[in-house]
């Protein structure tokens, strides 16, 4: 099992390397921060931006392979993944930004697994019954929403909510109020902070969850399997549970492992709509920004994270499924 | 009553229960089961499909009853509906009576209380039928745990162990924690078994429990049922279609036929006198392992009724020869035939049917096609296939995720035979044993193969380029398994006919005459070229693949298990037309079957395969009469004949285990890990077996024959690799049932 | 005691089968049949026609365009002059509904179908040639898999004076960058559906009488994935739109002047209570335009599969694509 690790490793960590090296061509030979600069006011002399950005380690005289050999060595020898043309230093600033990103994104995740799961179940257990068809259809039905405007509508949601009760209940932007005694005030202000992301994110990832999840309990209900079970004297309800249910969660549970990622690096919808500062956000700030290192180091984020989902998703099969596991 | 059954036509049916109860059958209350007008009906897309229609018997404590008939005679279905395994879709009716308790109309809690205790089932297949997540402990242990809710976890353990020795799984204590992944197939039936006997149940329905198995393990697995039944005395409804496997171990049999039963009765009364063209067909249609009979089978045309239309006449009429007005003025009642009372027939010409009757001459097969290279001697006939030394092995890796190359399988290791002009040679041998890719080796015909293969005179050595390869193309032609797979579905017939031909380069009107005439040749329709093969039946679609495969006039046709796929009465079909195309065009065959009574009926030559190696190889009927190695002989014995009083009391060989693993291969002899004969020899000897491999040498005339001649005897053409071919077998794995020991009706 | 009345068994049995099937149907007669049966998808089909007629002929029933600004109606609700009201801005919602309907149309097929084109050839390439050649491309795939699409859209629409970007509408642009990041799950599909293909005893059939393997992709494999190949095309237009939309929305897709549905919906957001129609008109036409690909969706596969039952059932083997599909 290690050594399988260890291979597959390898060739992830080749691969970010040339998936982040590719992005910071891109970067470099699109994104002009300097440009940008030139736009101030009072305007200053090209010579003085030049001049700023070679401070930062931005030359913008370099050629992108020149700059590309800097880059990569700063962080080979220092784990060091430059600057921002603001000056901002992208080691702490991305340290600040996937803790933002963790904390929005967690309990959303835990939520849509569990209910998307539970909710595939128990619709398989009703199939064509009224309830299987209303469940089903709602997952439909967020499949042909783009996530940002689901997100949007939750939010104009509680902002209705907020209106018609008539006091501020529900913070549809930000992810605290600043200058709050830690304590009891605190608390309710982060939950009024994180109910509306939270349930947004939720409403629409747990679909693809409920439709994965009927199927294939419902491909496992008629098994060969499931009838040598209701033949030992269980009845069908118990030979589902204990039987196909085990058995349907073997697919379900890689595509899980592939989603969390998918949700993390995919989550500049929502912390764009909600405006929390993380890490997706960033990526597209960086890129209006034009700031080359920030967009590249987000890029590698989301592929080394794409690896480790793809790892996951190799040991949750082997957790689950007997046949896979290596002696 | 009986002038009326002689008449052949019951108008009013009695109630079942009267009928049988006047026919004097068995006084229900005797029976452990008894099931009176069992009736299922499903509801389709395409309409009601009535799958059993009027299913009626009674089966005594201890007894077994045997229920054949083809694939859709709904021999499943009855088995499920009695189980109460049947879909909601299924409307049931009749009555299913467990020691006088009513069963059907149980709601699934109630039947529950029936199901695993004293009605148990062993499914067909064994690779899908257990739950991949479970340890196979897990899941017998759960049998217990349903029905024995007071029993100790150790209790339990101890008794899934003794299960598990009891089926005959080796040490059963380890393997309690094994998943079903790591067993084989006969394994994984033993398990099923374990599973079904573990609450001594009072009937344990078996369907089809072999059919997914090698012959060698079906022996071991219906030896398991056996011992199964011994121990818990239980009655056993034991479902097949083959009639060899019942023969024995029946005590009853029942024929089924579109959903209804068409014969019942004893089991000599049905082998030894059936008096319903069916029953006589399916009889008729079997190839017999154990006799050199140079007769064509009896092939039964055509395909079974559609269920979803409800017969007027008799089901049987649309291919029965004996089909006349009188059997179309509604369906014949299952009636006593003249011989006994407690034999039964659905035919209203039952009456003549008697013993005397020839099969051969109602169902009117076809002769025996001579082929004009049978009168020339053997060595004086051209050869068109040599394979010299072929050898494959392949790494061998374990672990799914991680690949780690832990030895080589030698897949084919040394082969060397060749086939002459006019000539079927076949290769037997259990699944494993590399029958299959001895096919692909010839088929690939790649200069980098290890081993020669010289096909019509063209060496793969020597000429590999495009051109040898076309040309050898046209000498050799494959004919596949499964006939589905082997048509594509978006090909018509003409389309898929075609193909070859204008890869030959054929132009237009040739290729249209040429498939008329492949049309013809093969018995199908002409006017059938435009439909696709979902529209064929499955000898259908087989007929489409060999007139494929003889579209470009090749000498040789590599047969891959041509008829494995099909049902007994079309399998006798396409045999009759093989073995008439054999004659009529001069052809040679190269055929891979693991059915040796199809090998022996239709090939000259044969070779039996273990491991990768011939182990014994030469004519058919010396082979198969006289075999030298145990292997053989134990591959022999494995097959059951549809002859109930020789299958009581013959003695068979019964191997131990599986195939082993290619790493497990032993140094000297492959077969030693078996070997009923190695087993019982005396140390000093088997240390031979252990240390040299025995080589593949000729089976020479005895001495006193040789004295008695006046010239030197030639050497006979059989051959084999075995140093001790006359030791005694080992008594553990000999086993003869003793006629007292068969309860006879 | 032979034949009593000479019955032809093998006469009887062809008179027997001809019964079932007299009529010889080709299947894609009865795929179009089964199509038509599913009224969802035949009412998708008549949504979805319905919108892209009314986005290429719907601009000449009113006078405005989306350019002209009406300076007497700025802001206002749908009247007789402006069926659909005007922006702040003062331009006729209703044009540029037209105009922002047919570019999402035109992205949707142009995407949907490049797409399944690129990846049918990709894909074939792979399970044909096997191997290292196999090997190496499936690299490359997983590699472009890795990569976060949405960035790369960034960077490609948003790049400071790119000559690419200057000379290029930015539709056209979002074009490109959703083809290259949208053809590899459905390329890894295709190989792996091929490759199980190449594994049939028809292929090999073919193989072992020498046809060549030019012909045997072009004659077995590709009608034999022909279904898949239509499905994607559907699902591979749905995707293309709901990805033009999302990424317009939050302002990285395409930009003002250029008019899409998501522009209109993402323009929107900020005055929704006070303009609700400027909101809720645009996202009405995609909610039709995406659950009418939708439907047809259901429909085709249904059609496609052959033991479907074809009724009642339509919801069947839907996810196992979707569910990739919707994480991104
Ligand atoms: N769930 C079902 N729905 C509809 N028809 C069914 C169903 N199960 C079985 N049938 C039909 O009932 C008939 C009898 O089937 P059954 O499985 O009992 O045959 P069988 O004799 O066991 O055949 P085999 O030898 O192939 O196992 C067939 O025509 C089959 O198509
Ligand atoms: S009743 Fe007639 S058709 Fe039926 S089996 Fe008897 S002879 Fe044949
Ligand atoms: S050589 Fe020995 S082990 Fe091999 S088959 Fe003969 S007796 Fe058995
Ligand atoms: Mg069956």
């Amino acid at each position: 099992m290690l050594r399988y690790l260890a291979k597959r490793g390898i060739t992830y960590v080749f691969m970010i390397f040339l998936t982040t090296s590719a992005g910071y061509f891109l970067a470099v030979s699109s994104l002009k921060p300097a440009l940008l600069e030139q736009e101030r006011i009072p305007r200053p002399t090209p010579e003085q931006v030049a001049n700023s950005m070679r401070l930062k380690g931005l030359d913008p005289d370099l050629s992108p392979w020149e700059r590309y050999v800097e880059w990569l060595t700063a962080i080979v020898t220092r784990w060091d993944w430059g600057r921002s043309p603001n000056g901002a230093f992208i080691n702490a600033e991305f340290g600040d930004r996937v803790w933002i990103s963790t904390r929005l994104f967690l309990a959303s995740i835990v939520l849509t697994l569990v209910i998307g799961v539970a909710l595939g179940v128990y619709s398989a257990a009703r199939q064509y019954k009224f309830q299987d068809r209303v469940i089903t259809s709602y997952s439909y039905l967020a499949y042909i929403v783009p996530a940002p405007i689901a997100y949007f509508l939750v939010q104009l949601g509680a902002i209705n909510i907020n209106e018609t009760v008539g006091e501020r209940i529900f913070f549809v932007t930000g992810i605290s109020t600043p200058g709050l005694e830690p304590g009891w005030a605190q608390f309710i202000d982060m939950l009024a902070h994180y109910a509306v992301p939270t349930v947004a994110i939720t409403l629409v990832g747990w679909g693809s969850y409920q439709i994965a999840q009927r199927q294939y309990l419902l491909d496992n209900v008629n098994a060969d399997f499931v009838r040598t079970a209701r033949a030992k004297g269980l009845t069908r309800n118990q030979a589902i549970s204990r039987h196909a249910l085990r058995v349907s969660f073997i697919p379900v549970a890689q595509s899980i492992a592939f989603t969390i990622p998918a949700i993390f690096a995919g989550g500049f919808f929502a912390e764009k709509i909600f405006a929390w500062p993380g890490v997706g956000s960033w990526s597209i700030d960086a890129i209006s920004l034009q700031d080359v290192n920030a967009a590249t180091a987000t890029l590698a984020y989301g592929s080394v994270i794409f690896a480790l989902g793809a790892i996951l998703a190799d040991f949750a099969t082997t957790l689950v499924d007997p046949r896979v596991r290596v002696q | 009553m009986s002038s009326e059954i002689a008449a052949g036509r019951v108008e009013q049916p009695q109630s079942p229960a009267e009928r049988l109860h006047v026919a004097g059958l068995h006084a229900p209350s005797d029976a452990i089961l008894s099931v009176r007008d069992l009736n299922v009906r499903f509801n389709t897309e395409n309409g009601i499909v009535h799958a059993v229609r009027g299913v009626d018997f009674d089966l005594m404590p201890g007894k077994t009853l045997g229920i054949v008939g083809e694939s859709g005679s709904g021999k499943s279905v009855t088995s499920l509906a009695i189980m109460g395994l049947l879909p909601t879709t299924a409307e049931v009716t009749g009555s299913v009576r467990l020691k006088g308790k009513e069963l059907l109309g149980l709601s699934d809690k109630a039947m529950c209380e029936y199901r695993g205790n004293e009605l148990a089932m062993v499914f067909q297949d064994p690779l899908s039928s257990l739950t991949p997540v479970y340890t196979v402990g897990t899941q017998i242990i759960e049998a217990l745990t349903i029905h024995n809710p007071g029993m100790s976890k150790q209790t339990k353990e101890a008794r899934a162990v003794e299960l598990l020795a009891m089926v005959g799984i080796p040490s059963p204590k380890e393997r309690l924690r094994a998943f079903p992944h790591e067993f084989s197939g006969g394994m994984r039936q033993r398990v099923m078994i374990a599973i079904a006997i573990a609450n001594n149940p009072r009937v344990l329905i078996a369907d089809e429990p072999t059919t997914a198995l090698d012959v060698t393990i079906q022996a071991q697995v219906l030896e398991v049922l056996h011992t199964a039944q011994e121990e818990t005395g239980a009655a056993v409804v034991m479902i097949t279609h083959d009639l060899g496997v019942v023969a024995g171990m029946a005590d009853d049999i029942m024929v089924m036929y579109a959903g209804r039963p068409v014969e019942t009765g004893a089991v000599d009364d049905i082998y030894y006198n059936p008096r319903m063209p069916y029953t006589m067909g399916l009889l008729g249609a079997v190839p017999r392992v154990d006799v050199a009979e140079k007769s064509s089978l009896v092939p039964i045309e055509g395909m079974p009724p559609n269920l979803i239309h409800p017969p007027t006449g008799c089901s049987f009429a649309p291919r029965c020869p004996l089909a006349s007005d009188a059997c179309l003025e509604g369906e014949p009642a299952l009636a006593p035939v003249p011989d006994g009372p407690l034999h039964l027939a659905a035919c209203i010409k039952s009456g003549s049917l008697g013993g005397d009757v020839d099969v051969l001459d109602v169902f009117a097969a076809p002769p025996v096609p001579v082929s004009r290279f049978d009168a020339i001697p053997r060595e004086e006939r051209a050869t068109v296939l040599q394979l010299k030394d072929v050898r494959k092995h392949f790494p061998l890796t374990r672990g799914a995720l991680l690949k780690k190359r832990i030895g080589t399988v030698k897949a084919v290791d040394g082969l060397t035979f060749d086939i002459r002009e006019g000539e079927c040679f076949s290769i037997v041998g259990e699944s494993g044993s590399g029958k299959t890719t001895t096919l692909l080796e010839i088929m690939e015909f790649h200069k980098d193969q290890d081993g020669e293969v010289v096909i019509g005179g063209i060496s793969n050595k020597k000429a590999a380029d495009a051109r040898a390869k076309s040309a050898m193309r046209r000498e050799l032609q494959m004919v596949f398994q499964d006939p589905t797979g082997a048509l594509d579905p978006r090909f018509t017939v003409y389309e898929v006919l075609a193909e070859p031909l204008q890869n030959a380069g054929m132009e237009k009107p040739a290729i249209r005459k040429r498939i008329m005439e492949l049309m013809k040749l093969v018995g199908l329709q002409p006017d059938h070229v435009n439909r696709f093969p979902n529209q064929f039946s499955g000898g259908q679609r087989q007929r489409i693949g060999i007139a494929r495969a003889l579209a470009v006039n090749p000498k040789l046709v590599v047969l891959d298990e041509p008829v494995s796929a099909l049902d007994v009465s079309v399998q006798a079909g396409v045999i009759n037309l093989l073995d008439k195309l054999r004659a009529e065009l001069g052809l040679s065959y190269l055929l891979v079957a693991h059915d040796l009574s199809v090998v022996r009926h239709i090939s000259n030559r044969v070779a039996v395969m273990y491991l990768g190696k011939i182990v014994e190889i030469g004519e058919v009927d010396r082979v198969f009469d006289n075999p030298r190695h145990p292997y053989t002989r134990a591959l022999l014995s494995a097959i059951p004949v549809p002859d109930p009083q020789l299958e009581r009391t013959r003695e068979r060989i019964i191997l131990q285990g599986d195939l082993p693993s290619p790493l497990d291969a032993p140094k000297g002899c492959n077969f030693a890990t078996r070997c009923p004969v190695f087993a019982a020899l005396p140390k000093t000897k088997q240390e031979k077996c252990l240390t040299l491999e025995p080589p593949l040498l000729p089976v020479t005339p005895s001495p006193a024959a040789q004295t008695l001649a006046a010239d030197p005897l030639p050497a006979l053409d059989q051959r084999f690799a075995c140093f001790f071919p006359d030791g005694e077998i080992d008594e553990d794995m000999l086993v003869v049932h003793e006629a007292a020991d068969h309860h006879a009706p | 005691m032979t034949n009593l009345n000479a019955v032809d068994p093998a006469a009887v049995a062809q008179d027997a089968h001809l019964e079932g099937a007299d009529v010889v149907i080709g299947k894609n007669t009865i795929i179009f049949r089964r199509f038509m049966r599913n009224k969802t998808a035949v009412a998708g089909l008549a949504i979805f026609l319905a919108l892209t007629v009314f986005s290429f002929v719907g601009g000449y029933f009113t006078q405005w365009d989306k350019e002209t600004i009406d300076p007497f109606n700025i802001g206002m609700p749908p009247s007789a002059e402006h069926y659909l009201g005007t922006s702040q801005a003062g331009i006729d919602l209703y044009a540029m509904t037209v105009e922002g309907t047919r570019i999402s149309i035109l992205i949707g097929l142009i995407v949907g179908l490049v797409s399944v084109l690129v990846a049918a050839v990709y894909g074939c390439t792979m399970a044909y040639f096997g191997g290292k050649v196999d090997k190496v491309m499936l690299f490359i795939l997983e590699a472009l898999i890795m990569m976060p699409a949405l960035l790369v859209v960034a960077v490609a629409t948003s790049g400071g004076g790119e000559g690419l970007k200057r000379d290029l509408p930015s539709w056209l642009l979002l074009i490109i960058v959703l083809l290259v990041f949208s053809w590899m799950g459905t390329a890894r599909l295709i190989r792996s559906l091929s490759m199980s293909l190449m594994q049939r005893d028809f292929v090999k059939a073919s193989q072992y009488m020498g046809v060549p393997a030019r012909r045997i992709v072009w004659r077995h494999l590709v009608p034999n994935i022909g279904s898949l190949l239509v499905l994607d095309i559907t699902r591979g237009v749905t995707g293309a739109i709901l990805a033009e939309v999302a990424f317009s929305f939050i302002g990285i897709g395409i930009k003002v002047p250029d008019v899409s549905l998501g522009v209109l919906i993402g323009g929107a957001t900020s005055q929704v209570q006070t303009f609700p129609w400027m909101f809720w008109v645009p996202l009405t036409v995609m909610f039709l335009l995406t659950g009418s690909l939708a439907m047809m969706n259901d429909g085709l596969r249904d059609a496609f599969d052959p033991s479907s039952s074809s009724s009642g059932s339509a919801k069947k083997r839907a996810l196992k694509t979707r569910v990739k599909g919707n994480a991104s």
